[in-house]
């Protein structure tokens, strides 16, 4: 029967400081773009910093469940898309709102994909969560994973359960809706 | 004489300083050719909550089985 030296007992690589610190790189490397996501699909800082929270916390439970069938990052955002589209669902029984209007549409559709011009940087975010609001859920998802560009198109499309093709498709309109409606928010 | 490169100073005083408000208002303007560009350039300028890892670092800790201290690589403790 082997014993362990004295002195020796898993002082930096136990399996438990391998799982620690490839937790912390996980953390590292993906919160900023879970918390973002969170933020901008919520719409809520406090909220966002609840369920950015929550995710990883799912993630590190679930950690042995994870079996490299898809990109870290993709397993990650595939749960916070799944939390909070479970929260959004929630608020939206409660409270169903939108601030997109029927002309707002209709001038979508002719409108091409100009450039965006911001003067104000420091209001931007403000500007951006107003117009994301203002997107049909889809839409605003689709905008806020292809932003990632770690995401292909197919990962996206397996996130939002449609094929690479349609992904395209959809993005093209949500990026001529989006633009209409951050000009109508200047 | 005297007096015209008095002037001209002033002008190009103020021509300076217009053009130190123009560049100040160009480096405040931002283009963006769509969308994700602009999520991305928002993204980028997105700070992350530092309570969230401290709140990790709770929750982990009140979980079951060995101690996790992945917190401690993040929270300072890479600093020699």
């Amino acid at each position: 029967m082997n014993e362990p030296a004295a002195g020796c007992e898993f002082v930096e690589e136990s399996p438990a400081d391998l799982a620690s610190a490839e937790f912390s790189s996980l953390y590292a490397e993906n919160s900023r773009a879970i918390y973002y996501l969170a933020l901008r699909f919520l719409g809520d800082p406090q909220k966002a910093e609840d369920a950015t929270h929550d995710v990883f916390l799912k993630a590190f439970r679930k950690r042995d469940q994870f079996r490299g069938e898809s990109s870290l990052r993709t397993w990650l955002y595939r749960i916070a898309i799944n939390h909070c589209q479970n929260l959004r669902q929630g608020w939206h029984d409660r409270h169903v709102f939108s601030n997109a209007d029927d002309a707002v549409w209709e001038n979508a559709a002719a409108r091409t994909d100009s450039p965006l011009r911001v003067l104000e940087i420091k209001e931007l975010g403000q500007r951006i969560q107003k117009t994301l609001d203002g997107l049909p859920d889809e839409y605003r998802l689709l905008l806020l994973l292809v932003a990632d560009e770690e995401l292909s198109y197919e990962q996206v499309g397996a996130l939002v359960g449609q094929s690479p093709d349609a992904v395209r498709g959809k993005l093209h309109r949500a990026r001529k809706v989006f633009a209409a409606l951050f000009e109508k928010n200047a | 004489m005297k007096h015209q490169t008095k002037l001209s100073q002033e002008q190009q005083q103020q021509s300076r300083q217009v053009g130190t408000e123009q560049q100040a208002q160009q480096q405040s303007a931002r283009e963006f050719a769509n969308a994700e560009e602009m999520l991305r350039y928002d993204a980028a300028h997105t700070t992350v909550p530092p309570g969230i890892a401290q709140r990790l670092q709770k929750s982990t800790g009140d979980l079951p089985g060995p101690k996790m201290a992945w917190w401690k690589r993040l929270l300072g403790g890479t600093n020699p």
